[in-house]
């Protein structure tokens, strides 16, 4: 793509989130989302093939829906309310018809099957954009208009979702398919705690996005799209075997990484507003998701791939690709554990 | 019959609605739309909007349109489909004609309808005189604010037109 043209372009993709994430009206917020959402079509489609073009056509046709979805509610909002700001809404439908369109454009289920589809057909950088940035916007909204949220509805999203995402990701060998159904299920835990503590939801995404982030971009440096070519990293780049196993058992949420933060949190908060048997539900099903992180570290850096025999005599050169931001995100992904009273604070 | 006069375009309005929705090919889909836009204007114009009525006639209707119906006619197939040639789309249409019919009725009956709030006729809507624009139109007083409080929204309107042109030539330039 031309430079001029992808600078414009990716600015509005920033600009678009900058608009819902700082406006008070309602009408500037919807204006945001689809300023966003027409921006990030030709990012999505920058290979022009016949999948690329599958995948940003059905995320157009999701995201224009939950948009319409989100436009139908404000209106309802402003007969009932009277006025413009965002605030919390006391018309139960209107209430529960922006989180569903707001759920529609996070991927929670049921409106979840757009996102494996559209992260398999694009390319490993444009699946990263997808699957972290395009998520801020979104749970900003939910976050400023989650004292009026329809709490049984969010919470059966969210249960739902972490199902669909841990059995969704058992069976995939494609890995952006098994980071697409990674994202299901970190929607879900922020969806839960969305109503009781919306801070530990802004906590959950801000680590979410920074192990995705640091996922994508090692993937991105080994050009590794099937857990088979990610099986060769023993052999083209050594020192990113063990990197892949931190980050996947940090999405996977175990101590002493920084992945286990929000789960902690998460649960702790649940726990305080008396409910035993979801945040019980939620654990054992994140071993669902811990399954297929293992199972990616496994065949990584725990074991060798049957491979032919001059992979043992491969001339090792220096790498030229740029690593931008790679250690920064890989520390902050692995070694939060011991800010966690600071960043439960954080309003 | 001036005094129906925004009846009849409201029914001329829904009526092509329905025939647009039920998916013909695309020329033919232009063609209601263009009705469709001309009977809105019509309606805003009965309102007291002629700006405005005016501003959408020109730039959607004329200018908009007309580029969309010489880029369909550039690329529509030997055999359109029109709403007699396609079952599924008599149908659509007819499905979509007979429950604005049922609506009408039902508000008829009653005196009110409750889908998601009470619309208790015509009372509910009448536009009443409010805020301190007494002598002026309060369309133009809407427009004039748009460029003095709302220079934010031009801003944004403006770049956002901008983006939507980029991302469809990026979008369709395909190699």
């Amino acid at each position: 793509m031309n430079p001029a043209i992808l600078i414009t372009i990716m600015s509005t993709v920033v600009l678009g989130t900058m608009i819902v994430l700082f406006s008070s009206h309602w009408f500037m917020i919807w204006v945001g989302f689809e300023m966003n959402m027409l921006a990030i079509i030709p990012i999505l489609m920058k290979k022009y093939n016949p999948r690329a073009m599958e995948a940003s056509t059905k995320y157009f046709l999701t995201q224009a829906t939950a948009s319409m979805l989100l436009m139908l509610s404000i209106i309802i909002n402003l007969l009932c309310s009277g006025h413009w700001t965002v605030s919390t809404i006391p018309n139960p439908v209107a209430s529960t018809m922006i989180t569903i369109a707001l759920t529609m454009k996070l991927g929670l289920s049921p409106f979840h099957f757009w996102v494996p589809e559209v992260t398999q057909g694009i390319s490993l950088s444009s699946g990263m954009i997808l699957l972290t940035w395009q998520k801020i916007a979104p749970l900003s909204i939910l976050y400023q208009i989650s004292p009026s949220v329809n709490s049984n509805l969010l919470l059966m999203m969210a249960i739902t979702s972490m199902l669909v995402g841990g059995w969704g990701g058992l069976n995939q060998t494609q890995l952006r398919k098994i980071l697409a159904y990674s994202s299901i299920t970190h929607m879900g835990w922020m969806a839960a705690i969305m109503v009781y503590n919306p801070t530990l939801a802004i906590l959950n995404l801000t680590i979410y996005i920074m192990m995705t982030l640091g996922t994508f971009m090692l993937f991105m440096h080994s050009s590794s799209t099937t857990t088979l070519s990610l099986s060769y990293t023993w052999n083209k780049f050594p020192l990113m075997a063990p990197l892949i196993l931190m980050l996947m058992l940090s999405l996977g949420g175990l101590p002493p990484l920084s992945g286990f933060i929000p789960k902690w949190m998460i649960i702790q908060e649940l726990t305080k507003n008396d409910m035993i048997i979801m945040p019980t539900l939620m654990a054992i099903t994140a071993l669902l998701n811990l399954y297929f992180y293992t199972r990616l570290t496994y065949t990584t850096a725990l074991t060798m791939f049957p491979a032919t025999n001059n992979m043992k005599m491969k001339w090792q050169f220096k790498t030229t690709k740029k690593t931008t931001l790679l250690a920064p995100l890989i520390v902050t992904s692995t070694m939060l554990l011991p800010l966690t009273p600071m960043l439960a604070a954080l309003d | 019959m001036m005094t129906y006069i925004v009846s009849i375009l409201s029914i001329v309005f829904v009526v092509s609605f329905a025939g647009f929705s039920s998916k013909p090919s695309p020329i033919y889909g232009g063609l209601v739309l263009i009705v469709s836009g001309g009977v809105g204007c019509g309606i805003v114009l009965s309102f007291g909007g002629s700006f405005l009525g005016l501003m959408v006639f020109l730039i959607y209707l004329g200018g908009m349109l007309v580029v969309f119906g010489y880029t369909t006619a550039m690329a529509t197939e030997q055999y359109p489909e029109v709403w007699l040639s396609n079952k599924a789309v008599l149908g659509a249409f007819i499905v979509g004609l007979l429950s604005e019919l049922l609506s009408v009725c039902y508000i008829l009956k009653d005196d009110e309808a409750e889908v998601v709030f009470k619309f208790n006729g015509m009372g509910d809507w009448v536009i009443y005189d409010t805020g301190d624009s007494g002598i002026f139109s309060e369309e133009a007083m809407g427009i004039a604010a748009l460029y003095s409080y709302g220079t934010w929204l031009v801003i944004v309107t403006g770049w956002s037109l901008l983006i939507g042109v980029l991302v469809i030539m990026e979008v369709t330039r395909g190699n």
